[in-house]
């Protein structure tokens, strides 16, 4: 007995080893028992307490971090959706065009607006179409909501408009219901005058304008705009009317010039 | 003889106090070192330290309660891989306790680096085991990477307390 005991102090080192390893392997092979899962969940629920403080320390400190990096976010989101409405809103005027161009008995050229003009004497915009497309002088350029002004000079691959805020720009117009004709020309922002208007007239605020059909440059019943005030002067021998254009011309991005006009009855 | 075994006492909460620190450590750090999925390993370094000053049997014993603690306050790892692992560690390094004067140096520095890096291969095939088999260069570079990463914190340690005095501080 004395024997065995010095013999184990002796060796304690390899046995103190040996229990060490067969209880790592004894657990390890029952990794899965109910009673180990169990013991486990118990210390896990410990350790959790005991690390919720620093947890929440560590938290604090990215919190910084995180909100810097929802900025971002935020305004990248934010360009995204401004970049999304813009789609939205180029789509909805693309398919108006699309509308008003099957249903129009005009033959029309579609052109993008590649330039607003810069010269100083001229309200312009230049167009990406010329006379290869079969564009010529004094075309009507127009979009859905009305006419935007005609053409002046044509490259073969560009064309310059000169549109309707130009201030020698001049159309004759006729006043629906009434039917009264008169001379349209721009004053401001988007508001054009009508002069030469019969002081008999009867015109009323919301009154349609449209062409008049004497030029030799636009067919007749192009939509122009809308009365917006009556200017009856009572030294004058004419009734002016305010006509608000409803064509932003400020932000075209497509127009329609018209090539000629289709007769139905052919 | 009093004095003698409240000088052992002393020593033994000591070492149960570092120990406890070094588990802490551990236990609240390492996420704030890891680097992927590389975590450093300062439970091997102090047992490694523990078996080169006082011998197999303490070092045993620690690594192996350390182990067990380690484990049951983590999830994911195979409970008692860490016992299994620390233990062999502990015991191998034992072996080393007061050889540093007997040995050739890069006999024994190559011994010593030998056993940690036994660690982390039998720490890696537990936990890797489809990786070696499908993959054994990722398999190795995950074993080097994280093996690498401890001593790279070893080397560290041992900047401020050599091995070679370890080895001896039990003799002197």
């Amino acid at each position: 007995m004395r024997n065995l005991y010095l013999s184990l102090l002796k060796y304690k080192d390899h046995l103190i080893f040996l229990i060490a390893i067969t209880l790592s392997l004894s657990l390890l092979l029952k990794n899965d028992a109910p009673d180990v899962l169990l013991i486990r969940g118990k210390f896990s629920d410990y350790f959790s307490f005991i690390s919720s403080p620093f947890a929440w320390v560590k938290s604090m400190t990215q919190l910084q971090e995180e909100t810097q990096y929802l900025r971002d976010k935020n305004i990248q989101l934010t360009l995204e959706m401004e970049a999304m409405l813009m789609a939205k809103g180029e789509n909805n005027d693309l398919r108006d065009l699309l509308l008003f161009k099957r249903e129009s008995n005009l033959r029309l050229l579609a052109a993008r607006v590649v330039n607003m003009g810069s010269s100083w004497n001229l309200s312009s915009i230049t167009l990406d179409v010329g006379s290869n497309q079969g564009v010529k002088i004094n075309q009507p350029v127009l979009v859905p909501e009305g006419v935007v002004g005609k053409t002046v000079v044509v490259g073969k691959t560009s064309t310059i408009v000169q549109i309707i805020k130009d201030g020698n720009y001049r159309l004759s117009v006729r006043i629906l219901p009434s039917g009264n004709v008169g001379i349209l020309q721009f004053i401001t922002n988007d508001y054009c005058e009508v002069r030469e208007l019969q002081k008999n007239s009867t015109i009323s605020v919301g009154d349609k304008v449209v062409t008049s059909g004497f030029s030799r440059i636009y067919p007749e019943n192009l939509p122009v705009g809308e009365v917006v005030e009556i200017v009856d002067d009572r030294g004058s021998f004419q009734t002016i009317a305010k006509v608000r254009i409803k064509p932003y011309v400020g932000a075209l991005l497509n127009v329609f010039i018209v090539l000629e006009e289709i007769d139905e009855d052919s | 003889m009093y004095l003698l075994s409240l000088r052992r006492l002393m020593k033994i909460v000591n070492i149960l106090l570092l120990a406890a620190f070094v588990f802490f450590i551990q236990f609240f750090l390492v996420d704030l070192l890891s680097l992927k999925t590389i975590r450093p390993d300062f439970l091997v370094i102090y047992i490694f330290y523990i078996s080169l000053v006082f011998g197999k049997t303490p070092g045993v014993l620690i690594g192996f309660s350390l182990g067990l603690l380690s484990d049951l306050s983590g999830v994911g790892s195979l409970f008692g891989l860490a016992p299994l692992t620390l233990s062999a560690t502990a015991y191998l390094s034992g072996f080393l306790h007061g050889k540093y004067e007997r040995l050739l140096p890069y006999v024994f520095h190559s011994a010593w680096i030998v056993i940690i890096a036994s660690h982390f291969l039998l720490i890696s095939y537990f936990r890797f085991q489809t990786v070696f088999v499908s993959d054994p260069i990722a398999f190795l570079m995950r074993w080097f990477m994280s093996f690498s990463y401890t001593m790279l914190f070893f080397l560290i340690v041992q900047f401020f307390y050599p091995i070679k005095e370890a080895s001896r501080a039990e003799i002197t």
